[in-house]
Formats: structure tokens, C-alpha cells, sequence
């Protein structure tokens, strides 16, 4: 905001994001140096925790694409969706079937997930202007479950593997996370990035605002004379073809893709990401996605099997205990720290300075 | 007459979706021989009636409260559980309640911490800090005397004592010879073991009073009453250390019980502790978060994962079946029974009758007495809303809670008490449950999804809708199966279509959205 209104760039706003973007980006290399390894075995793709680590940090950049094509539907929207975990799946499943059973080449799936996350925001369109609130979510879990049965069933075993899930996906030579791992690191790192940008454009953009106004009061945003369905479309088409994507790179990633994506856990565990992120901040929820991610394995690594129960009981806590989330509470919380801080300046040098300007949340 | 026509112009979607409905359930006989679509509905009323006993809570807490409770579908698989546990060993129930009431005993003395601890006078950061200190310190010692607690337990891992096992003592009538008594060693430790769980649960509870403090600052109220908490506190305790004592003896007698008088105890002991569960998580959990309103869908659909994790670890991964009661169990002398009467007498497993010609194989369980129990709960439930001052109270809150509560009366107290209510209804469905389909840890989820669709078409907050809905996911399901064991006819097919088993749940989804795109309300909702 203040880019716009002082009409240069304002590097102080943005320092957070900058500041996170450059470290990323030079994460691998600072990873290499720490482990004593020259930094050349580290582009010849030599095995190392280092190696280890990108790949667990290219699962937290796809969740966390997940994540905010989640939050522009849930939080942002406040559309109430239970079966966003398809949108994932479908892309996942997608892309390992064309690149297994037809052979297509990359940019033909990539064109292919495209056009699976504008299928699936339509199907969850179609009921859109009929269904509302606790019934929508009904709904959009029912469209969820059948896709998950339908790709478990004997019928259509030569295609997903039913329970055991598609395996032994043929890799694409451009990105081979075997091969060349940190390549695959900086085009999924890149990818979130432009996602953010994107979904932060998209969430201040006038059509962003009507969704934000939507979620607010749908019947106010009609008064005015939007037709909100349009707005909560465009929002679904957005978080669809993005969480196909995600789908793809997982896929790509992985290479297989196990049943239990398209079932309710992984819509529980997007919606976890958000409550530690905090719904509706959109870079809340690619931090949720971090933290739940990082903490999932390492839960996993220290207590095994309750690390489950762990879990659970963390997002009990988060939803009664900090219900905005590290993100929305830090938005929140901000204003009394600068006010703390100003009244401490105040006191030293004796005379009041303006008021912080108003916080975005 | 012109009043007819206003009401079926009101409801001419209702009246044709009806109508198509019922021309789907004749179609699907019309395939069928009488014997097999008797059956069939038989079965599909069966499973009617066991969503019913959960959807009914589920609708009426939505209905009162605006909750999803998407923890129903676990609390209704923690009933099965811990009904079977009462059946198979309730020895086991009986060592477990001693920790458990002196748990509870310390929480009972909850209501004196708060005038107490508002007169100590602390730092700023001292009172922040030692609730903390306190609730750890609470938790970590619960924790410790809960794992050296004694307890006469099956194992969730271990072959050779996993409830299958049990269970085959159980059919064998060896369970009491198995049963290992556990107690403590010695009555040090026993008395060291009970003072540190009661030490823990009031450490835990002056924790949250001090966080209250923390919070809103001290108050300045006196205690109500000093007499009855301590009261309450002294009877529970006294019970359950008298408990222990008897441990031995109420066990062998539990034990040598009948399986008929045992499945009764289950039931009743499994819609207590649903209760129980119900009504904690409503006052600890919801109650603070009903001025947020997607926060409790997320949270009931947190403790329902919880849930599942916890009978993992309690039960294991594995699912296993209960055995049926005696007086549906039999298959020797005179079985199967060819009359009511006969079963009766004989105790049969199946009866046997004659329908259109064909002899047609009933289960007395599955397909009579779960129906049966299915009606009762209907038409008691009917009556407590209809005919009770709290029924009446809880379908004025339905129509309007803020209205009940302007009239002066204590709508929290019902919503309480109808969240106890609901979940102990499936808590009790789950035992009723479990003999028919045996116990899994997927039997929840499977559950919640199928209750969730029959409200979504009866429509959410109408009781006679969840029925209604209960009823009909039952049939689509039962007729479904059936079909696939017969093959469907399809045009330009040669073969009959045989839809395979994973295929049902997706017909009844398809079902619900066909309905909801049609009447958004379901079919008995109200419109906004």
C-alpha cells in the first residue's frame, strides 16, 4: 500500500518477504557450507542430509501452495469447503495417469492440470448458487468422498491402483527430482513465490475485494449489486487450478500418489496448516504449511505412531487457544507492540509522535 | 379442498420429489422376487435405524445449538468400543473406574479454588507464570499414576491378548478362568498411586482457575458453598476407593453374569460414558467458542481425529467383532426357528420364513431386534420432544435460542444437557451397532458420513427429516448391494452391471446432491 501511495518501492514493508525469498533461495548452498561439503558436489547432486533436507523443503513449498489455494476459498471467500483435498488429488492423479498410461509429454500435463482445476471449481460451481454455509460443506465433502471412491474402486484399478495407489510413474527428464534435485528446488520454490504474488494481487485486486466483502456479509455485497457467485467462481477457479498444480508437482515429486490424499485427512490437514498459519492471511497459511509439514516428520522421527494424537491435540489447542493463528495474531497484536514502543520512545524523548497507520488484516 | 391445493402449490418440488422416490423404490422391487426385496428392506431399515440413532442427536444439536458436531461419528465408534469392553471384560471397566473417579473427585473441588486464590495477592508475572508451572506439574503426575496404574487390560498389539482372543474366551465361556486380577502390590503404593491422581486432577484444576485469574483478574466473590463441593468430593472418592476393595468380588460377579444381562449392562454403561464425554465437551470446549462460528466445525472435526487415535491406541488397529447375546445366538436344537415364538424358545440365531413361496432366512439381530430398538428410540425421542417441558424447551430454542433465553430460562444448562443427551444416543447406537457390523476404527467416519447425508435430505434441523433421511440411505444402500450381487440390466450392455461394493457409499452421495439441487433445504428443512 505504501508502494502505491509514495509511488517508489517500499523496501521497508516488503522486508519480511524479501528477506525470506533471498534465504530460501540460498538455503541449499548455506546447507552445503554447514556440512562441509564444497559447494560443486552439492550441483553435481551428490546424496547428502542437505539433499535430504531440499527434498523435505519441496514438500512444504507444494503443501504450501495447497495451503493458500485453500485460504482464498476458505479464508478469504469464506466459502465453507470440506472437499478441497480433491482439488489436490485430482491433479495428482491426473498427472500420474497421463504420464504413465499415455505417455504425455510435460507441458501437455501441466496443460492437462489446468484444465482439471477449472473442471473441478465448476463442479463445486454447480451447486454454488444453490447450497449454503453448513449445507455447501456437505455437499463439497460428498463430491470429495465420491472421487475418493471412485478412484479406489476395482473398476477403474488399470488407471489409479485403487488402495495401493499409482506407482512407478515415469519421471520427466526437465525435472527429475532424483537427478537433479535442487533444479526441481528453485522451480517449486519459484512457483510458491508466484503464487503468493499472484494470490496477493489477486486478494487486493477489486474482484479480491468483493470475495473479502462476500465473506463479510453476502448480503450487503448483493445490496450493492455484485453478483457474488461470479466472485466466489473466480475464487474457486483460482485455488482449483493452483491446488491442481500443487497436485502435479507432487506427483512429479514424489513419483506416486497414494490414495490418501483425496480422503478427508488431507482436507483436515489443509485446514490445520491455516489454523497455525491463521485463516485468511494467505502468507499465514504457506507458513502453517511449513510448520505443520516440518513438525509432522519430526513428530513422526520422535514419538512414531501418537505422533498422530500429537497432532490432534495441537490443532485443538490452536483452534481454542489462538484461533487467528501465528500470522493473524502477530496482525493483531502488531499495533499494541508499535503503540508499546512508541510510549516508550515517548518517554525518553519527551514528546508524542504520530500514531502508526492502520494495519491491514 | 382449496386449502389441499394451496399446500401441495406450497410444497409441489417436496410433494414430486416424493412421489419420484417412492417410484424408485417400486422400480428396484419390480427387479426383485417378494423374498428378496422383503429382505432387502429389512436390512435397509436396519441400517436406517442405526444412522438414525445417530443423525437423530446430530440433528437436534445443529438444530438447538448451531453445532456440527462432527465428532458424532467417533463418539459413536467409542460407544461400540467401550460397550464392548463392558461385555467382553467388564473386569476390566471395574479396575479402570477407580482412577477414573478419583480423577473426577479432584476436579470436583474445582468450584472452591476461585474465591480462594482471588484473595492471594501475587506479582504480575508470578501469577502469570505459576498456572503454567501447576498444569504441567498436574498433567506430568496424572500421567505418571496413570501408567503404573494397575489394570487388567487386553492389548491393542499383542496377538495373544488382543480382544479377538478375548472375544474366543468370551464364546467359550472361559473369560473369568483368563482374567488375571491386577492390584497393587502393596497398600503404600495403592495409597501413594491414588494421592498423586488426586493431587494431579486438583494441581490441574487450580491451573485453570489460575489461568481464569490470569485473565480476567482476581475476583472478589466468596465461595457459594464450602459444604458441597467438599461433599461431592468426599462420596466420589469414597466410592471409588470402596470400589477397589470390592474389585474382586463385583468383577467375578459381572463376570458370571449372562451374556443377555451383560449386553444390557454395555448399553447402559456406553450411553453414560457418551454422556459424560458429551456434556465435558460441550461445557470445556464448545461452549467457549459459540460466538465463532466455524471454529466449532473445526474443532469437533479435531477431537473426532483425536478420538480415532485414541482407540488405536486403546483397542488397537485391528477391528474385530462382538459376539452376539445369547438370545440371538443360538444355531443348535430347534434353530432355526420358524415363528417368533420359536426363537423365543430356542434363542436361534436366523428365523426362517416362508415369503412368496420361498423360504427366506432372517437374522434375529441384525434384521429384527436392531429395527425394533430403532422404533423404540423413535418414538421415545418423539415423545420426550412433544410431550416433556424440556422438549418443549428444546423446540422453542430450535425455532429461536435468544428468545428461550430472554423468557428467564437457562438455555446453557439444556444445551448441555441435550449434547449429553444426543452423543449418549449414539454412544448407545454404537453398541447396538457393533454385534451387526463389528468394530473398526473406520466405523465412525463410515457412520458420520452416511448420518451427515441422511439431514442433509431430510434437511438439517428437522427431526422427522432425519429420520426420514436415516430411512432412505438405508434402503438405497441395501437395495444397492443387492443389486450388485444381481446385476443390473442396462441398455447397450450385454452383460448385467454389477456395481462393486465400494460403489454404495457413492450412490447415496450422488442421492444427497441430486436432492439438495432440488430442495436446498432437504426435504423437511425449514427455508430461511
Amino acid at each position: 500500500m505504501n508502494a502505491q501511495t509514495t509511488g517508489r518501492f517500499a523496501w521497508k514493508s516488503h522486508i519480511g518477504f524479501i528477506v525470506t525469498v533471498v534465504g530460501l533461495a540460498a538455503l541449499p548452498f548455506i546447507m552445503a557450507v554447514m556440512e562441509g561439503l564444497p559447494v560443486g558436489s552439492l550441483l553435481a547432486n551428490d546424496s547428502s542430509t542437505a539433499k535430504f533436507l531440499q527434498g523435505l523443503l519441496v514438500e512444504v513449498f507444494i503443501l504450501a501452495v495447497f495451503a493458500i489455494s485453500y485460504d482464498l476459498v476458505l479464508g478469504v471467500t469464506g466459502l465453507l469447503s470440506f472437499g478441497h483435498g480433491m482439488f489436490f488429488a485430482f491433479g495428482s492423479y491426473l498427472t500420474g495417469v497421463l504420464l504413465k498410461t499415455f505417455g504425455w509429454p510435460l507441458w501437455a500435463v501441466l496443460v492437462g492440470a489446468v484444465v482439471a482445476g477449472l473442471f473441478n471449481a465448476l463442479l463445486f460451481a454447480v451447486v454454488l448458487p444453490r447450497v449454503k454455509g453448513i449445507t455447501f460443506a456437505l455437499v463439497t465433502l460428498g463430491i470429495a468422498s465420491v472421487f475418493d471412491i471412485l478412484i479406489r474402486t476395482q473398476e477403474l484399478n488399470p488407471y489409479t491402483g485403487s488402495d495401493v495407489g499409482l506407482q512407478g510413474i515415469p519421471r520427466p527428464d526437465f525435472l527429475n527430482p532424483v537427478d537433479d534435485r535442487l533444479r526441481f528446488y528453485y522451480v517449486t520454490l519459484a512457483f510458491a513465490i508466484l503464487v503468493y504474488l499472484i494470490y496477493k494481487r489477486f486478494v487486493d485486486s477489486p474482484t479480491g475485494r468483493v470475495c473479502v466483502a462476500t465473506r463479510e456479509n453476502e448480503n450487503r455485497a448483493l445490496t450493492i449489486g455484485f453478483n457474488t457467485f461470479y466472485f466466489k467462481l473466480a475464487a474457486l477457479m483460482v485455488a482449483g487450478i493452483t491446488a491442481s498444480l500443487a497436485g502435479m508437482f507432487n506427483t512429479l515429486y514424489k513419483p506416486l500418489v497414494s490414495p490418501e490424499i483425496a480422503g478427508l485427512g488431507f482436507t483436515v490437514e489443509g485446514l490445520l496448516m491455516l489454523l497455525i498459519g491463521g485463516i485468511g492471511t494467505l502468507s499465514g497459511a504457506m507458513i502453517g504449511a511449513a510448520i505443520l509439514r516440518l513438525m509432522e516428520y519430526y513428530l513422526s522421527r520422535w514419538f512414531g505412531e501418537s505422533s498422530a494424537f500429537i497432532l490432534g491435540a495441537i490443532y485443538v489447542l490452536i483452534v481454542m487457544f489462538l484461533p487467528y493463528g501465528i500470522v493473524g495474531t502477530w496482525r493483531l497484536r502488531r499495533l499494541d507492540i508499535a503503540a508499546g514502543r512508541q510510549r516508550l520512545l515517548s518517554m525518553f524523548t519527551g514528546r508524542q509522535r504520530e500514531t502508526p497507520d492502520e494495519g491491514k488484516l | 379442498m382449496p386449502n389441499l391445493l394451496q399446500t401441495y402449490r406450497k410444497n409441489r418440488t417436496l410433494i414430486i420429489t416424493l412421489v419420484i422416490l417412492f417410484l424408485l423404490l417400486l422400480l428396484a422391487i419390480q427387479g426383485m422376487s417378494t423374498r428378496d426385496w422383503v429382505v432387502t428392506v429389512l436390512r435397509g431399515l436396519a441400517v436406517g435405524s442405526i444412522t438414525f440413532l445417530v443423525a437423530a442427536g446430530l440433528s437436534i444439536i445443529l438444530g438447538l445449538m448451531d453445532v456440527l458436531n462432527l465428532a458424532h461419528g467417533t463418539l459413536f465408534m467409542i460407544g461400540a468400543y467401550v460397550g464392548w469392553s463392558m461385555y467382553v471384560r467388564p473386569d476390566t471397566v471395574v479396575d479402570a473406574t477407580t482412577p477414573f473417579l478419583l480423577v473426577l473427585a479432584g476436579f470436583l473441588l474445582m468450584p472452591l479454588w476461585m474465591p480462594l486464590l482471588g484473595r492471594l495477592r501475587l506479582g504480575r508475572s508470578a501469577t502469570r507464570v505459576w498456572p503454567w508451572i501447576a498444569l504441567l506439574a498436574g498433567l506430568a503426575l496424572l500421567a505418571l499414576a496413570l501408567t503404573r496404574y494397575p489394570l487388567s487390560i487386553w492389548s491393542g498389539t499383542e496377538y495373544q491378548n488382543s480382544p479377538i482372543v478375548w472375544n474366543q474366551y468370551f464364546e467359550a465361556g472361559t473369560v473369568q478362568e483368563n482374567v488375571t486380577p491386577a492390584t497393587f502390590d502393596t497398600i503404600i503404593a495403592a495409597v501413594v498411586d491414588w494421592g498423586s491422581l488426586l493431587a494431579g486432577s486438583v494441581l490441574v484444576g487450580l491451573a485453570v482457575a489460575g489461568f481464569a485469574i490470569a485473565r480476567r483478574g482476581p475476583t472478589a466473590q466468596a465461595a457459594r458453598s464450602v459444604a458441597r463441593p467438599l461433599m461431592w468430593f468426599a462420596l466420589v472418592a469414597a466410592v471409588a476407593i470402596g470400589l477397589y476393595v470390592v474389585n474382586t468380588p463385583l468383577s467375578d460377579f459381572l463376570l458370571s453374569l449372562s451374556s443377555n444381562a451383560l449386553f444390557v449392562l454395555a448399553l447402559i454403561v456406553a450411553a453414560l460414558v457418551g454422556a459424560g464425554l458429551g456434556g465435558l465437551m460441550e461445557s470445556t470446549m464448545i461452549r467457549p467458542l459459540y460466538d465463532r462460528g466455524i471454529y466449532q466445525i473445526l474443532l469437533t472435526l479435531g477431537l473426532g481425529f483425536i478420538g480415532v487415535e485414541m482407540v488405536r491406541s486403546i483397542w488397537g488397529r485391528t477391528g474385530f467383532t462382538m459376539p452376539k447375546p445369547a438370545l440371538f445366538s443360538s444355531t443348535g436344537d430347534g434353530c432355526p426357528a420358524e415363528s417368533i415364538s420359536g426363537w423365543l424358545q430356542h434363542q436361534c440365531s436366523t428365523i426362517i420364513v416362508d415369503i412368496g413361496g420361498e423360504p427366506a432366512r432372517i437374522r434375529t439381530y441384525n434384521e429384527l431386534f436392531v429395527i425394533a430398538v430403532g422404533i423404540v428410540v423413535l418414538i421415545a425421542v418423539w415423545l420426550l420432544l412433544q410431550r416433556t417441558r424440556l422438549g418443549m424447551i428444546i423446540r422453542a430454542g430450535v425455532q429461536d435460542s435468544r428468545m428461550v433465553e430472554a423468557l428467564g430460562i437457562n438455555v446453557r444448562r439444556v444445551f448441555t444437557l441435550v449434547f449429553a443427551l444426543g452423543v449418549g444416543l449414539a454412544a448407545f447406537g454404537g453398541v447396538i451397532a457393533a454385534p451387526a457390523t463389528g468394530l473398526s476404527d473406520t466405523m465412525g467416519a463410515t457412520l458420520l458420513l452416511s448420518s451427515l447425508i441422511a439431514l442433509a435430505i431430510g434437511g438439517l434441523t428437522s427431526f422427522p427429516g432425519a429420520a426420514a433421511g436415516a430411512v432412505i440411505v438405508g434402503l438405497t444402500q441395501q437395495f444397492i448391494i443387492r443389486y450388485g450381487q444381481l446385476g443390473i440390466n442396462l441398455p447397450f450392455l450385454a452383460e448385467p452391471w454389477k456395481p462393486s461394493p465400494p460403489l454404495v457409499p457413492a450412490s447415496v452421495i450422488l442421492l444427497m446432491i441430486i436432492i439438495l439441487l432440488v430442495l436446498p433445504q432437504g426435504l423437511f428443512g425449514r427455508s430461511e
